[in-house]
C-alpha cells in the first residue's frame, strides 16, 4: 500500500517558508523587474548597435574591440576615474577617521558637530551643490577671493588647469566624509575600554595605543568602508556632468559620463551599453582583489 | 488556523498592492509622457523647447492663451538648456513618450523623421487644420523631408555677430556689415590693444560657424552622409585660435570651464567681470538678439551684423531657426496640429511671442506684429531683410547622422588649438581623418 504524501494546498500555505516567500515578493519582482531584466537588456545591447531611435541590430564583438583598439578617449577616461577615486577615497577616509577620534569625546557642542559635519554628505552629491562648486572655484569666486582676503591676489583658474582641475572634483568628494565618519564613530565606541586601561598601565602613550590598539580593531570597518567608497568613487557621475563634463580637454572625464555622452548625445547607445559592462567587470575585479588581500590586514578574531 | 490563513493572505495582497505602486530601485521616468485623454473630455499635452527666459516666459503666456480659448486643454511646457535638449529628447524618443509638440532643429531633423518620431503634417494641411497659405515655399521646403513635411519654421533668422556696440563706440572702432576675415581680425586687435577686452570665437558652440566658413570654400561640409572637401579645407578655421593666440587677442579657453556653453544670460560678452573674461562679440543666431539685449548689463548697447568669412555672399544664409513639429507618438494628432497651427498664424499668439525665435515665417503675422515688436528684435527685422538677404545663398541640405560626433570632434580639436597643445595643420588632419571615421561608421 502505497500513500503518495503530497501536501494539500493548505497545508502548503502554512509551511514557514511559504511565508517567507511571500514577503519577499515585493523585492523579488522588483528586483527582477528593475535590476535583472534591464541588466540582460543592456547586456544584449552591448552586442548591437543601437541609437535609441530605431531598434537594435545585432553587431557581435564589434563595441568591445572598437573600445579597445580604437577610442584613446576610453583610456584617458579609465586613467581619470582610477586618479579621482584611487586620490579621493583613501583620503576621504583617513579625514573620517581623524574626526570620528576628535568627536569621540562627548562634549556639549559634539552632538552639533558631527551633524554639521554629516550633512555635506547628504547633501553633497546634489545638483545644486555641485552648481554652487563651479561657482565657488571659478576666476572671480570664493575661493579666490578668500585667497585675496589672506594676501594671495590671484585670479587663478582653477578649473581652466588640467592639473588643477580634477583637484576640485577630488575636494568636493573628500568634503563628503561624513558617512564614514558616523560608521568609524560607533565602530570605535565598540572597542573595549579595557584594552586601553590596559595599556596605559603598560606605559603606552596615545600614539601607541592608536597604532596598537585602535587601527588593528578598526581595520573590518576600514575594509568595509574601503570596499564601499572605492565603488562609489568608480560610479561617480553627477559633479562630473555639472562642474566640468570633462572639461579641459578630457582631463576630468569621468567614465560614467563619458558612457553618458556616448549613449546619449552620439546616440551610440550599443556602445555605451558595453562600457557599462566593462566598468562592471573592473569593479568586481578591484572589489575581488580587495577581499582577497583582506586576510592580510583585516583584524576579524573579534576581541 | 484560520486567523493565521487570513493574515497571511491579506498580507500578500498588501505586498501586492505595494509593488504595484512602486518599484524597489528604479526612478519612474513619467516626466516627458505624452498627453492623454481623462474621461471627462479634458485634454493633457506637453509641449518641448529649449531657449532663453524671455522665450520661455512668452511661450508659456502663449499656450495659456491657447487654453483660455479652448477650454478643457492644457499643454504643459518642459523647457530646458540647448546643451541638454537633445540628450532629454532622445530619452523620451527611447521610451515611445516624446512630447505632443517639439520645437526641433534643422541638424537633427534629419534624424528624427527617418526614425519615425515626427508625424507627417501633410494631411493635416490638405484638409485645412494646418493653413500654411502665408508661408514662402522656401521655408516650407526647409521643413520637409522626402516629401513629406515634418516641421513648421517658426522664425527665420540668419547667423550674426551680437557685439558691445558701446565698447566699439567709445573707442572709435569702426566695424561693417558682410566684413571679411582680415577685416575681423583687425577689429580683434584693435579692441584687444585699446581696451584689454578679448574675443570669444565661438568657442564650444562650433556647429553653425564652422558649416558656414567652409562655404566660402565652394565645398559642402557634408555630401551623402559622408564629409565632403579635406583636411585643407579646414586649416583656415584652425588658423584663426592660432594667430589669436599669437597676437593675444583669444579669449582664455578657461573662461568656459565654468560656464555652461551655449547659454545667452552666461556668455563672455555679456557676464565676465574682468576684460581678460570678456569678449567684445558673440556668434549666434539674428533671433538670439533680443534675449541678449535683456540679459546684458544696464547701458550696454548690442549691436549686431554678419558673422566674417573669406565670401560673406557665399556664406551667409537664411535658415529657420527653429521648427515646431507633432511627435509621433501624440495621443492627440488633432489637436497638437491646432496648437501649431494657433502658434504658427494666430495674431493673439504671436503678439505675445512677438518674434523672439526669429521673424514669423507667415507674412501676414510678420506683418501684422512688426509694429509691436521691441526695439531689439525690429533692428532684427532690418538686419534679415536689408543686410542678409540680398547678400546670401542657399542654405545647405540638413547635417545627417553623426554630424553632432563630428562637431563635438571639432569642439576637442579646438580646445587643444586653444591650449597651445596643436599648431592648425595638424589640428586640422586630425579633425578631418576623425570626422571621416565617425561619418563612414554611420554607413
Amino acid at each position: 500500500m502505497d500513500r503518495k504524501k503530497s501536501m494539500s494546498f493548505r497545508q502548503s500555505i502554512n509551511k514557514e517558508s511559504t511565508a517567507g516567500v511571500v514577503f519577499s515578493l515585493p523585492f523579488i519582482i522588483g528586483f527582477l523587474a528593475f535590476m535583472i531584466v534591464p541588466m540582460g537588456i543592456s547586456l544584449y545591447y552591448s552586442f548591437c548597435d543601437y541609437n535609441i531611435l530605431s531598434p537594435a541590430v545585432f553587431s557581435g564583438l564589434k563595441n568591445y574591440i572598437k573600445m579597445f583598439t580604437d577610442d584613446e578617449v576610453f583610456y584617458k577616461t579609465i586613467r581619470v576615474t582610477f586618479y579621482f577615486a584611487l586620490v579621493s577615497v583613501p583620503l576621504r577616509l583617513v579625514f573620517a577617521l581623524i574626526v570620528a577620534m576628535i568627536l569621540q569625546k562627548t562634549t556639549r557642542a559634539t552632538g552639533f558637530y558631527r551633524a554639521a559635519y554629516y550633512l555635506p554628505s547628504i547633501i553633497g552629491g546634489s545638483v545644486a551643490v555641485a552648481i554652487l562648486w563651479r561657482r565657488m572655484f571659478a576666476t572671480d569666486g570664493v575661493v579666490n577671493r578668500l585667497l585675496a582676503v589672506i594676501g594671495i591676489n590671484t585670479s587663478y583658474a582653477w578649473l581652466g588647469n588640467t592639473s588643477t582641475a580634477i583637484w576640485v572634483l577630488i575636494i568636493l568628494a573628500i568634503w563628503q566624509f561624513g558617512s564614514s565618519m558616523l560608521i568609524f564613530l560607533s565602530s570605535l565606541k565598540q572597542i573595549p575600554v579595557t584594552l586601553y586601561e590596559a595599556a596605559r598601565v603598560d606605559g603606552a602613550n596615545k600614539i601607541s595605543q592608536f597604532f596598537k590598539i585602535t587601527l588593528p580593531l578598526l581595520t573590518p570597518t576600514i575594509f568595509f568602508n574601503l570596499v564601499m567608497q572605492m565603488i562609489n568613487g568608480f560610479l561617480a557621475f553627477t559633479q562630473c556632468l555639472i562642474i566640468t563634463e570633462g572639461r579641459p580637454m578630457n582631463s576630468t572625464l569621468f567614465y560614467t559620463v563619458y558612457m553618458y555622452q556616448q549613449s546619449f548625445k552620439f546616440s551610440n547607445t550599443g556602445y555605451g551599453a558595453a562600457l557599462a559592462w566593462v566598468m562592471l567587470l573592473i569593479i568586481g575585479v578591484i572589489t575581488a582583489v580587495l577581499f582577497a588581500t583582506k586576510r592580510f590586514w583585516v583584524y576579524t578574531e573579534g576581541v | 488556523m484560520k486567523k493565521k490563513i487570513g493574515l497571511l493572505l491579506t498580507c500578500a495582497f498588501a505586498a501586492a498592492a505595494v509593488t504595484g505602486c512602486s518599484g524597489s530601485a528604479a526612478s519612474s521616468n513619467s516626466q516627458t509622457a505624452a498627453g492623454d485623454n481623462s474621461s471627462d473630455g479634458a485634454v493633457k499635452m506637453t509641449m518641448s523647447w529649449w531657449g532663453n527666459q524671455v522665450r520661455n516666459e512668452r511661450t508659456q503666456q502663449a499656450l495659456e492663451l491657447y487654453g483660455e480659448q479652448n477650454p478643457g486643454v492644457t499643454i504643459e511646457g518642459q523647457f530646458s538648456e540647448w546643451s541638454n535638449y537633445w540628450d532629454k529628447l532622445a530619452t523620451s524618443a527611447a521610451g515611445q513618450a516624446i512630447p505632443d509638440l517639439v520645437q526641433m532643429d534643422y541638424m537633427y531633423l534629419d534624424q528624427y523623421v527617418k526614425n519615425g518620431m515626427l508625424l507627417d503634417l501633410t494631411p493635416y494641411i490638405e484638409d485645412g487644420t494646418l493653413n500654411v497659405s502665408d508661408i514662402s515655399e522656401n521655408t516650407m521646403a526647409s521643413g520637409s523631408v522626402d516629401g513629406g513635411i515634418y516641421a513648421i519654421c517658426a522664425g527665420i533668422n540668419s547667423p550674426s555677430l551680437l557685439y558691445n556696440k558701446n565698447l566699439l563706440d567709445e573707442n572709435s572702432i569702426e566695424i561693417k556689415d558682410n566684413m571679411t576675415i582680415d577685416e575681423f581680425y583687425a577689429v580683434c586687435l584693435e579692441v584687444f590693444e585699446k581696451t584689454g577686452v578679448k574675443t570669444n570665437i565661438a568657442y564650444g558652440i562650433p556647429e553653425t560657424y564652422n558649416n558656414y566658413f567652409v562655404r566660402s570654400f565652394d565645398t559642402p561640409q557634408f555630401v551623402d552622409g559622408k564629409m565632403g572637401g579635406s583636411a585643407e579645407t579646414y586649416v583656415p578655421y584652425f588658423e584663426q585660435y592660432t594667430k589669436g593666440l599669437e597676437e593675444g587677442w583669444l579669449i582664455d579657453p578657461g573662461v568656459f570651464s565654468e560656464l555652461a556653453l551655449g547659454s545667452g544670460e552666461q556668455d563672455p560678452l555679456i557676464y565676465g567681470t574682468t576684460p581678460q573674461t570678456q569678449s567684445w562679440c558673440a556668434f549666434y543666431n539674428s533671433n538670439q538678439l533680443a534675449a541678449m539685449q535683456s540679459a546684458a548689463p544696464a547701458g550696454t548697447e548690442i549691436g549686431i551684423t554678419t558673422w566674417p568669412a573669406f565670401d560673406p555672399v557665399k556664406s551667409g544664409f537664411l535658415k529657420s531657426s527653429q521648427f515646431f513639429s507633432v511627435g509621433a507618438h501624440t495621443k492627440n494628432p488633432e489637436e497638437a496640429v491646432k496648437v501649431l497651427n494657433f502658434l504658427t498664424n494666430s495674431l493673439e499668439a504671436n503678439d505675445v511671442l512677438l518674434g523672439e525665435r526669429g521673424v514669423p515665417a507667415s507674412s501676414v503675422v510678420a506683418d501684422a506684429i512688426a509694429p509691436k515688436m521691441s526695439e531689439s528684435d525690429q533692428k532684427v527685422v532690418t538686419f534679415i531683410n536689408e543686410v542678409v538677404t540680398p547678400n546670401c545663398s542657399p542654405i545647405d541640405p540638413p547635417q545627417p547622422e553623426g554630424a553632432s560626433e563630428v562637431y563635438n570632434l571639432l569642439i576637442q580639436m579646438v580646445e587643444k588649438v586653444c591650449y597651445g597643445e596643436m599648431d592648425a595643420q595638424t589640428a586640422a588632419e586630425q579633425f578631418f581623418a576623425g570626422a571621416v571615421k565617425i561619418m563612414d561608421g554611420k554607413q
